[in-house]
């Protein structure tokens, strides 16, 4: 799962304040355009979803600021977590997460990706997001205006231009902290089809702390990635059918 | 549709495979997933698979005050809070003999039509949707926003308005109040025209829409199809008007009820319930000025409130069909146990698994909308 | 609705044909039957059957850990008669085994699935008892009374920083948070001294 390492990759690590004068203004006019054109991925994981529809259609119109729905992981920028994320649901926020390339931004949205918000007693959500994945920026309120939503998406931005929102590169630099918590919650056996750790190597974000005591349970553990097995089978049961 | 004699096993495998509908995908109602062997580009089985919103609400609720649930409820069904509130405070007044003041029952209704109105226009927008129409979401969104505006005027909260108590409601109306609303209802109407040139007589919606998941009233009954999905199948049955509460035996509304029971008749009596809606909004408007007195009854300290022991079972009608809450209570300070049975988990499990099945794929999205199915209230 | 009975008396006529039913009129449309667990899917059967109650509203499981019992609560509703009848049987908590009434009602299939992951009653004859909600959820069911969700939640899951630097910053001007979320929550107050674990 290595091989990725073959692939010759420019590493943006920009210095801010040496280096070449050229590629200093190169990258910041990266992270201005970067923050001028975000996908959001269409993934609605808790009840503050209900707020988004408000925020991108006719009355606040997202969209004048750069921002728009991605239906794929793959080609969005912006994870927003919008309220509470059942441990089920976690489960797939993470695969998610992982699959988006980088650089990515996560947003908690809602008191509840705070510290659990009002469902702080109940067994089935996640309290804390930022033990899971590293989060950018979190707008509370239970639930946020949609004013609230895009006010904190231009921090974001603002951010992103500045150059600070990097929080995906913490997490190559700490994996064992996020792993950590992540086996935590989801058990020991707890495994993604993404290689982080190669990734990490692939981006130079390698650090002393990608690796620790819980990547090497994952290796433990790690089985080689099958094909899933039909699930369904045919007989479908629609003998109630009248 | 599916040929009488289609057998799936005949057809070589080459082309049968199983997508995951969600919980990550454009096309799901909010985060559910529905897994779906497809053959070609039918549906030959599908599953449906829930739980990523579930938050444990009734266990949560056994943990809380009587008091301190006021503010969980409205979150089981996030499209359409109020009348989640509202049957929970019916079920704790039915517990403790409480007697609710007429106007407070009055504002209970305005918030209930209300909260069914932007229930409604939200629903018509995610159904022109998944046919590939953004322009009715648009403009649905939007003027519901204009509905929001109104809740947020009357109860401090745009989506969860944490308005209603047991004992009554929490706040009066504001001054001038029921002027605005009539001038919002008066612009609904009018946009109404719009909508039907847009949505309602749109050719390319009308033909996606007809023949789309049809429930015969026979299989409707079977499944415990409740509320607009039923009355779609041509039974004129409406717990307001059947099993009367608050004060809707006193106020004047028609049921609508369509045929054929598919996703084009589910559509059409929406539409027929956003015009009643706005008739019952009208009477409460004309109405409710006549009616004095408190807003809520007295009610014991809230922090320490032992709630007679007893079983209350309360059934409201909701937008999305029949909505019933049993709660228990052993005598405590908290509810000893509450069940909340929502029309969706009927709709987004076993009716939406057979109504995919032997349908095409691009038709399963534009079904679970025209069911009209939440998932909050399936998982809780 | 031609009938010259009421509705009610009609349904007490049907119900006197059963034996062993204890019946209680709670409200004008809201009567209660108490029956005995062998007894429920015959009643059901003939509530159905008789008196047009076709739509099982809900079925609502309560825990009695005090009895050892489940009691099971089936809410009927009756489209011809406009009356709703909950039917009440209690079962022994231990092994809870009852029979589905998938048969009479189809609607009883996620119910019954539902009280399966949250109570583990089981029902025989159910077209399909598994999981649905807690598909990855190992721990006990978690409805009945003696799981702790409390107890649970301070195991798995660690607390928000209440007191990060930068607000200590802030109450060192003068700002800051009044009382602190972890001293808000009264049902929690307590449980940091005793269980240092959590
Ligand atoms: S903070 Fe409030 S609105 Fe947001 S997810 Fe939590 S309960 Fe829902």
């Amino acid at each position: 799962m290595t091989d990725t390492e073959q692939f010759p990759v420019r590493v943006e690590q920009p210095d801010r304040n040496g280096g070449n004068i050229f590629s200093r203004v190169f990258d910041e006019l990266t992270a201005f355009c970067r923050s001028r054109s975000l996908f959001i991925l269409h993934y609605c994981t808790g009840c503050g979803a209900i707020e988004l529809p408000p925020a991108m259609t006719s009355r606040f119109d997202m969209e004048r600021l750069g921002i728009s729905p991605m239906v794929s992981p793959r080609q969005a920028d912006i994870l927003l977590i919008t309220g509470y994320v059942s441990v089920k649901t976690l489960k797939r926020v993470m695969l998610t997460y992982e699959q988006m390339g980088s650089p990515k931004y996560v947003i908690g949205i809602c008191s509840c990706t705070v510290n659990g918000g009002m469902y702080w007693q109940s067994y089935a959500t996640a309290k804390k997001l930022n033990d899971y994945m590293p989060v950018d920026l979190y707008i509370a309120g239970c639930m946020p205006r949609p004013e609230a939503v895009i006010t904190g998406l231009r921090q974001l931005m603002d951010k992103i231009a500045a150059g600070e929102a990097n929080g995906w590169e913490d997490y190559y630099r700490r994996y064992d902290y996020y792993l950590g918590h992540q086996q935590r919650l989801f058990g020991e056996t707890w495994q993604t089809p993404t290689d982080v750790i190669a990734e990490a190597r692939h981006y130079g974000l390698f650090g002393p702390e990608t690796l620790g005591d819980h990547t090497r349970l994952l290796e433990q553990h790690q089985a080689p990635l099958e094909a899933l097995e039909m699930q369904l089978g045919l007989g479908a049961p629609d003998e109630v059918k009248a | 549709m599916r040929a009488e004699n289609y057998e799936a096993r005949n057809h070589p495998p080459s082309n049968e495979f199983e997508i995951n509908f969600g919980p990550n995908h454009p096309g799901i109602e909010g985060n559910y997933a529905l897994k779906v062997k497809v053959h070609g580009d039918e549906i030959v089985a599908a599953r449906a698979d829930g739980g990523y919103l579930h938050r444990g609400f009734e266990k949560l609720m056994e943990q809380r005050l009587w008091i301190q649930n006021i503010a969980l409820v409205p979150r089981i069904c996030v499209p359409d809070p109020a009348p989640m509130e509202v049957a929970y405070s019916m079920a704790v007044e039915q517990l403790c003999g409480l007697e609710v003041p007429q106007r407070a029952q009055w504002l209970r209704v305005l918030l209930l039509e209300l909260s069914r109105l932007a229930a409604h226009l939200f629903t018509f927008g995610g159904h022109a949707a998944t046919t590939g129409m953004y322009t009715p979401m648009f403009w649905g969104v939007a003027d519901r926003d204009l509905l929001l505006d109104l809740f947020e005027e009357l109860t401090g909260g745009r989506v969860y308005s944490i308005y209603n108590i047991p004992g009554g409601v929490r706040r009066d109306i504001p001054d001038d109040f029921l002027t605005r609303l009539s001038d919002t209802l008066d612009y609904i109407d009018s946009r109404l025209p719009d909508y039907d040139n847009l949505l309602f007589t749109n050719q390319v919606f009308v033909r996606r829409a007809r023949d789309a998941g049809p429930v015969s009233q026979a299989q409707a009954l079977d499944w415990g199809v409740t509320g607009p999905n039923l009355r779609a199948t041509g039974l004129a049955f409406d717990v307001r008007r059947d099993d009367p509460y608050l004060v809707y035996d006193e106020l004047e509304f028609d049921i609508p009820t369509e045929q054929p029971g598919d996703a084009w008749a589910r559509t059409l009596v929406r539409r027929g319930e956003l015009l009643q809606s706005i008739r019952i909004l009208r009477q409460v408007i004309d109405r409710l000025p006549d009616i004095g007195g408190p807003i809520r009854a007295p009610i014991p300290n809230p922090l320490a409130w032992n709630v007679p022991a007893g079983e209350a079972y309360v059934r409201i009608e909701s937008s999305k069909g029949e909505l019933s809450w049993y709660v228990v209570s052993d005598g405590g300070d908290k509810p000893y146990r509450v069940h909340i049975r929502g029309p969706s988990s009927m709709h987004a499990v076993q009716v939406l698994e057979h109504l995919v099945t032997g349908c095409r794929i691009e038709d399963v999205a534009q079904i679970m909308f025209s069911l009209d199915a939440c998932p909050p209230e399936v998982d809780r | 609705m031609n009938d010259a009975h009421l509705p009610v008396e009609r349904l007490s006529i049907i119900l006197g044909e059963v034996k062993e039913v204890r019946v209680t009129q709670k409200g004008p449309r809201r009567t209660r039957l108490d029956v005995a667990a062998d007894a429920l899917p015959a009643l059901l059967e003939l509530l159905k059957g008789r008196a047009g109650f076709v739509h099982l509203s809900a079925i609502s499981c309560v825990d009695w850990p005090d009895d050892a019992q489940f009691e099971l609560v089936y809410h009927l509703w009756s489209y011809e008669l406009n009356l709703l009848v909950s039917a009440h049987t209690r079962i022994d908590r231990d092994p809870g085994v009852y029979v589905s009434v998938y048969d009479i009602y189809h609607p009883a299939g996620f119910f019954e699935r539902d009280i399966h992951e949250m109570y583990g009653v089981f029902f025989e004859g159910a077209p399909d008892m598994e999981k649905f909600i807690l598909t990855e959820w190992d721990g006990p069911p978690p409805m009945r009374k003696e799981f702790d969700s409390e107890g649970w939640v301070n195991d798995h899951f660690d607390w928000q920083d209440y007191r990060p630097d930068w607000l200590l910053e802030l109450e060192a001007q003068g700002g800051g948070v009044m009382i602190p979320p972890d001293e808000q929550r009264f049902s929690r107050r307590g449980i940091e001294d005793n269980d240092d674990a959590g």
